[in-house]
């Protein structure tokens, strides 16, 4: 998929929703595959792009959320402040992550980064302090832009929409810059790359670093958008895996193709949890069990991803049709 | 032919006032149906207590439904979403109020979800019926829609406090600031909230003696030893211990064996020393601590309000029926309890706009006695039912369950072993 | 400082942690795959365990030598069905391939036998020797004279027999084995196999310990993880060793600095490993880069 067509289209469709639809119920299963799109691919700058797959980023977005919380209940400022600052600690965290993680391949980076994000929940949870420790913290709804206190999906469809293009533009970015090739290098071989002169271990330190920005940000748009932040949910291996999941089956290394996984992934997950989560006491757990099965299946058919499913159909289509 | 055409027609008319008329009688049974949306965690972490909350609307659902006319004449049904996350819980509270189209959301039990699910349904101008999150700042965010019958985690500790200061501290011939606690607990929002709260409330209060900083863990730890060992060192009269399933179950069995003695294990709340679980992992040899919860047996119900006599009956036979059980468990008790009080609420307001269903739940005022579980109403300007109306008990196990031992006034039994005595010799 | 209950508790908690990493550290260190679903297949065995007691009345010991051959049956299956097919292709295919095991076990568990959690009381579960000074839990002590006996089979087993020569060859690298005409799947397939088998005993002798609830494993999981890593890949010994050092950081943390905190004393050790030596305390240096 190397036009920008599809995502043009994508995005579109994104932003033409709001002026159609008026469901709540829709607009905010819009709302959420967006930003678990941008979460997955601010994920794929890391995971996909530079090879380094974490089961970690949760440490960054809780830091996000955890910044646009503090800096609206504690010193009472804006919501946009607290994702810049968010994205400047996770920078941070990040950098950390990066430099003690470099030398870690496959597996190890995994269970690195799987440790990292649980040392940064034990701390979320235990520092009562500053943190309000286990209890969260319940983000206060102010109405006012400045103040991200908005009752209107649409509008909130079209501000994670913004950062979906951001991120997307990031990706794009990388797969299109010297830069982004000279990660891709270090993705592919690294050593073949170390020997051709390309500073490896930056690199990857530095697309560790943006990735933990961008997921920052949406960390902090997601705890004004839910309005309450749980340090168990937001540094939890379960949301790290959501990043991962919707990036790998919409096609690792792709712009759009985290997008599509999570188009794919939050739309069935929304969809059976509505049709089977309420069946009442007797028959809890049936819609995961189907949630897992489909990964699995999905992991193993379609390993490319959409992206590449959609792409070898096209190709196969092009030489079949001349 | 004409009177034959004119003989059906008169036939079908005929049927069809029948009809109409033979409908209309069912009146004493509620016609049309009203529908809420009820909102728990279903799966996840929390599904324990999910599903007993769950049960226990069910429950008095149909209990309503048969026995007490529906609420404003209609038949009540639910529409039930699975919470297991705050995303979640909050996608769930907007798809009930927008593609369900329910007026009221009553749910979810946990501290974690309730804040979540409450802001979702505000954005859908739907009213939020909280019968159980216990985190005290869910009804401090001047959100009108937002109610909550259960008292709230201070509320928890309040109750503690009040029982060990009032309580066991004469029947151990100590004076309240004589008394020496040490707090455990799981460190979740809610063991959280309701240790630092009994925690103010002793100190403040009564001047008790803290041995030792609270200690806090994960609930699903595996080792509890080094921290009994501390426990022993400092030497307690009483332990408050904040438990959920499996962390009471490993601290039981590890006390146990460190033979550690205390005068009195004092817990809060439907989960740990306050579910039949404990009881089932352990037989007899769960006999001691003592779990605040809502009435269970050995409560002299006729000490309600008869109003409140005739629905807990009514409200205890059901849960019998359905779940073969003489005791009902906390999460029945509280999700019961609650959804009775929404239920005196619409009928008392007669309709679900916010303006007139809120004038209505703030102009009930009902004394201790008058609901499920001798429950009393009055709701305060934060949509919080006031603490001293919703009377909690403290219930102990013996013989292997829980049962009623105070306050005496309500209750046949007595509580025991106090001090609690070596691990072997409470029978 | 009550030293010598402290050092039981070790030992104790050690030898459960052990019990786990053994197999954990054998599919691992084979297969290189990180294995999510490791406590799930824990999990199976502590309610096989515990229905086998409440429905049958079998001793957990008893239903132990059952459970051996039965989840090596279990892992061969579980390798047919879901692993073999996605063994050779990338690594995040086989990450999320046990994710999704780990996701669909726990449900089936959920839906099957609710969340309440469980406990297999035996007569005997209060029984403790009572040793200079310190409590060992009987079933506790049992426990870990498995998880010794067992990596000492293991142990043997990897060194001198020839299908453990086979697995560790595998291990070191792929494609020269499969040169050598090592059918590596069906190394694959046994590695996995017993490694199942051993987590599986390790649910059994769980059972009459700990609580049994659907997401019991996750408790054990990331600790034996860092147990595997720490006492290097595919090493037996050094995992049990590995797995007391996690213990003695666990135990004399929580009672040092507080229990709050303990959590974050053995991830840092787990991170400090990581960073300083990956090849953990007996592995190769550099070995975490094979085989990958």
């Amino acid at each position: 998929m190397r036009t920008v067509a599809p995502a043009v289209v994508f995005f579109a469709l994104a932003g033409l929703v709001p002026l159609v639809v008026r469901d709540a119920f829709l607009l905010d299963a819009v709302v959420l595959i967006l930003i678990w799109g941008a979460s997955a691919a601010a994920w794929n700058v890391a995971g996909g792009y530079a090879g380094q797959v974490s089961l970690g980023h949760s440490a960054f977005f809780g830091v996000g959320a955890y910044a646009a919380a503090l800096l609206a209940t504690r010193w009472q400022l804006s919501p946009w402040l607290g994702l810049v600052v968010g994205a400047l600690v996770a920078t941070t965290v990040g950098l950390v992550i990066g430099y003690l993680s470099n030398r870690l391949r496959g597996p190890y980076f995994v269970l690195a980064t799987i440790a990292f994000s649980q040392v940064l929940l034990i701390v979320g949870s235990r520092w009562r302090g500053f943190t309000a420790g286990s209890e969260g913290i319940p983000v206060p709804f102010r109405p006012g832009f400045w103040t991200l206190g908005i009752a209107d999906k649409r509008v909130w469809v079209w501000i994670i929409l913004a950062l979906a293009v951001v991120v997307y533009l990031v990706e794009l970015y990388l797969e299109r810059s010297r830069r982004g090739y000279q990660l891709a290098a270090v993705r592919e071989d690294e050593d073949a790359a170390l020997s051709l002169g390309v500073p490896a271990r930056a690199l990857k330190v530095a697309a560790i670093a943006v990735s933990a920005a961008l997921t920052a940000m949406c960390g902090a748009l997601w705890a004004q958008y839910v309005g309450f932040v749980d340090p168990f949910y937001v540094f939890s291996v379960d949301l790290s895996v959501r990043f991962a999941l919707a990036a790998i089956i919409g096609g690792l290394g792709t712009a759009l193709g985290p997008f599509l996984g999570s188009l794919l992934v939050t739309t069935l997950e929304t969809y059976l949890r509505a049709q089977f989560g309420g069946i009442g006491a007797g028959f809890v757990g049936i819609y995961l069990i189907i949630y897992g099965v489909i990964l699995i299946l999905v992991v193993r058919f379609v390993p490319a991803g959409l992206t590449g499913w959609l792409a070898a159909r096209g190709t196969r289509r092009a030489a079949a049709g001349g | 032919m004409h009177h034959r055409r004119s003989f059906v027609m008169a036939l079908a008319i005929v049927t069809v006032i029948a009809l109409a008329v033979a409908g209309s009688h069912g009146q004493q049974a509620p016609s049309g149906e009203y529908k809420i949306g009820v909102l728990q965690p279903l799966t996840g972490p929390l599904a324990v207590q999910g599903k007993l909350h769950l049960e226990g609307y069910e429950i008095m659902r149909d209990l309503i439904n048969s026995q007490f006319g529906g609420v404003m004449g209609k038949k009540l049904v639910f529409a039930v979403g699975d919470g297991p996350d705050p995303t979640a819980v909050a996608s769930e509270a907007t798809r009930l109020a927008t593609r369900e189209g329910v007026k009221i959301i009553t749910g979810t039990f946990s501290s974690t979800l309730c804040g979540a699910a409450s802001e979702a349904a505000s954005r859908q101008n739907a009213i939020y019926w909280e019968t159980s999150c216990v985190d005290p700042r869910f009804t401090r965010r001047n959100l009108k829609n937002v109610f909550r019958t259960e008292i709230d985690g201070t509320g928890f500790g309040w109750y503690n406090i009040e029982f060990i200061a009032k309580h066991l501290a004469h029947r151990l011939g100590k004076k309240p600031n004589e008394l020496r606690i040490a707090y455990l607990s799981e460190d979740s929002s809610y063991g959280q909230s309701v240790t630092e709260s009994a925690r103010q409330r002793a100190k403040q209060e009564f001047g008790m003696q803290e041995v030792a900083p609270p200690e806090y863990y994960t609930f699903t730890t595996n080792d509890l030893t080094p921290i009994i060992l501390k426990l022993k060192n400092t030497n307690p009269d009483i332990l408050h211990h904040i438990a959920r399933d499996q962390d009471a179950i490993l601290f039981w069995r590890q006390a146990r064996e460190q033979n550690f003695q205390v005068k009195a294990v004092v817990h809060a709340g439907a989960t740990g020393y306050g579910t039949p679980g404990f009881g089932k992992a352990f037989g007899n040899d769960a006999n001691g601590p003592f779990a605040l919860l809502e009435p269970g047996p050995g409560l002299i119900i006729e000490k309600f309000r008869p109003e409140g006599q005739r629905v807990e009956r009514a409200f205890r036979e059901a849960v019998k029926a359905k779940t073969g059980s003489d005791v009902l468990t906390g999460g029945h008790q509280l999700a019961g309890g609650g959804l009775w009080i929404l239920k005196l609420a619409l009928d008392a307001a007669k309709t679900d706009d916010l303006d007139k269903f809120r004038a209505a739940v703030l102009s009930l005022d009902l004394p201790v006695g008058s609901g499920v579980n001798g429950w009393g109403v009055k709701f305060d300007e934060a949509g919080q039912n006031s603490n001293a109306r919703v009377q909690h008990y403290m219930l102990q196990w013996q013989n292997g369950s829980l049962v009623t031992v105070w306050p005496e006034e309500f209750t046949t039994n007595r509580a025991k072993w106090i001090p609690l005595g070596p691990w072997d010799q409470r029978k | 400082m009550p030293l010598a209950q402290l050092i039981a508790s070790t030992l104790l908690l050690g030898g459960i942690y052990a019990l786990i990493a053994v197999g954990l550290t054998l599919i691992f260190g084979v297969m290189r795959v990180v294995n999510f679903a490791h406590g799930e297949f824990l999990m199976l065995a502590m309610y096989v365990a515990f229905w086998s007691f409440s429905l049958l009345h079998a001793d957990p010991y008893l239903t132990l030598i059952v459970s051996l051959p039965l989840f090596f049956a279990v892992g061969w299956l579980s390798y047919s069905v879901v692993m073999r097919p996605i063994i050779h292709t990338s690594h995040n295919v086989q990450v999320f391939t046990t994710v999704g095991l780990s996701i669909v076990l726990q449900n089936v568990a959920l839906v099957l036998w609710t969340a309440d959690a469980r406990f297999l009381r035996t007569d005997y579960y209060a029984v403790a020797l009572r040793f200079a000074g310190a409590v060992f839990n009987w079933a506790q002590l049992v426990a870990f004279a498995v998880a010794v006996l067992l990596t000492a089979a293991l142990f043997a087993f990897m060194r001198w027999t020839y299908t453990g020569k086979v697995m560790r060859a595998t291990a070191q690298d792929r494609q020269a084995a499969a040169l050598m005409g090592i059918d590596t799947n069906r190394v694959y397939a046994i590695t996995w196999a017993v490694g199942i088998a051993c987590v599986g005993a390790a649910g059994v002798l769980l059972a009459p310990i700990y609580p049994v609830y659907p997401t019991a494993g996750l408790q054990f999981v990331l600790i034996a993880y860092v147990a595997v890593v720490l006492g290097g890949l595919g090493d037996m010994a050094g995992a049990l060793i590995a797995a007391l050092v996690v213990a003695a950081v666990e135990v004399i943390g929580s009672y040092v600095v507080g229990t709050a905190w303990k959590e974050v004393l053995y991830l840092l050790l787990f991170i400090g490993i990581l960073v300083v030596r990956p090849a953990g305390l007996f592995g190769q240096r550099g070995a975490e880069a094979f085989g990958s």
